[in-house]
């Protein structure tokens, strides 16, 4: 059985790009979200294994949806995807408890490696 | 090609004080930044990205319209408020045909597959626009060290004079003229051809020149 992922991205192209390179790589779509707010609570409903997340989001901005969902599950697994790759921002994500950052564009073997590595396989 | 250096007005606002030296600068943050927006795009698209020489200056609204083309061209445009202590707008634009030949290419269909735009294809220029805004700040910072922060972007798909005026409305841009960094990227094998215009509020000027250590 595949791990579950939680996709959130306010661009639907980006979530089916993401959707798409994790379904190929036997990975199972727990759900996905368009903002934080919608984020936190599939978190808390759907319970996945690991979610990528993206930083420019409306209702809610993935930083503080690291915030938020680290507070409901201190080990909560969460990969920053973001357009963004300033150090600032980079460190901010981090320090919220994000194991990793991509910055967009990014190639199919990025995102694989960061799964890999933060489901510790 | 040079824009036209400020003129005309009655007060002497900061635009003013911008000089041949300054308008360089920024044309070089231009050049930095939509580089790093350049290689985003190639890297997105898998394709070579051409990109113009950047321009700089300042210039009355009514004359920006024609930086790209005629005020009833239709084109899409995915904009971007930037807060921080330097501020102001970023603007992505594609005219008609690259629109549609850009969600061509990213979804995978042949060129000439889109006709008209639906929710989707809006989703895939507002996320370009996102990934080039992004590439241009994250330079534009290490360049600077300054902070960039981008809204959630705004799109519109309508009328080149139609779509600028807008987003200079929406700003509150109450002035008649605004500073405009200016680039054109374009691919020949995907037929798309794109600008991105780097658009800083006038209080930003004295925190970017003085974040390169340019007097200002």
């Amino acid at each position: 059985m595949g791990k579950r992922v939680l996709v959130v991205d306010d661009a639907a192209f980006m979530r089916m790009m993401i959707k798409d390179i994790l379904t190929k790589n036997g990975y199972e779509i727990a759900g996905e979200a368009e903002n934080g707010q919608k984020a936190v609570e599939l978190y808390q409903q759907l319970k996945p294994d690991v979610v990528t997340m993206d930083i420019t989001m409306p209702e809610m901005d993935g930083i503080a949806a690291v915030k938020a969902i680290k507070k409901i599950d201190p080990d909560a697994k969460i990969i920053m995807c973001s357009a963004m790759g300033q150090q600032l921002m980079v460190m901010e994500a981090i320090q919220a408890g994000a194991k990793d950052f991509i910055v967009k564009p990014f190639q199919q073997e990025r995102v694989l490696q960061a799964l890999q590595k933060v489901l510790g396989q | 090609m040079v824009l036209p250096a400020p003129g005309g007005g009655a007060e002497v606002g900061v635009w003013e004080q911008l000089n041949a030296f300054h308008l360089d600068v920024l044309k070089e943050i231009g050049n930095i930044g939509a580089g790093n927006a350049a290689t985003a795009l190639a890297a997105l698209l898998n394709q070579r990205i051409e990109m113009s020489v950047p321009r700089a200056g300042v210039l009355p609204l009514q004359e920006i319209p024609s930086l790209i083309g005629q005020e009833e061209d239709p084109v899409a445009c995915v904009e971007f408020g930037v807060t921080g202590r330097a501020p102001g707008k970023i603007m992505f634009l594609l005219t008609r045909d690259s629109a549609f030949s850009l969600i061509d290419f990213l979804l995978g269909q042949s060129l000439g597959t889109t006709q008209k735009l639906d929710d989707m294809g809006v989703s895939v220029l507002t996320e370009v626009g996102n990934i080039l805004t992004g590439s241009f700040l994250t330079a534009f910072a290490e360049f600077s060290r300054l902070e960039f922060i981008p809204s959630v972007p705004a799109f519109a798909f309508d009328m080149l004079g139609a779509v600028l005026s807008s987003a200079f409305l929406e700003g509150g841009y109450f002035a008649d003229q605004a500073l405009v960094i200016e680039t054109q990227f374009y691919s020949p094998e995907a037929q798309i051809s794109g600008y991105f215009f780097l658009i800083p509020e006038e209080q930003a000027l004295s925190v970017i020149m003085e974040s390169l250590g340019v007097n200002f």
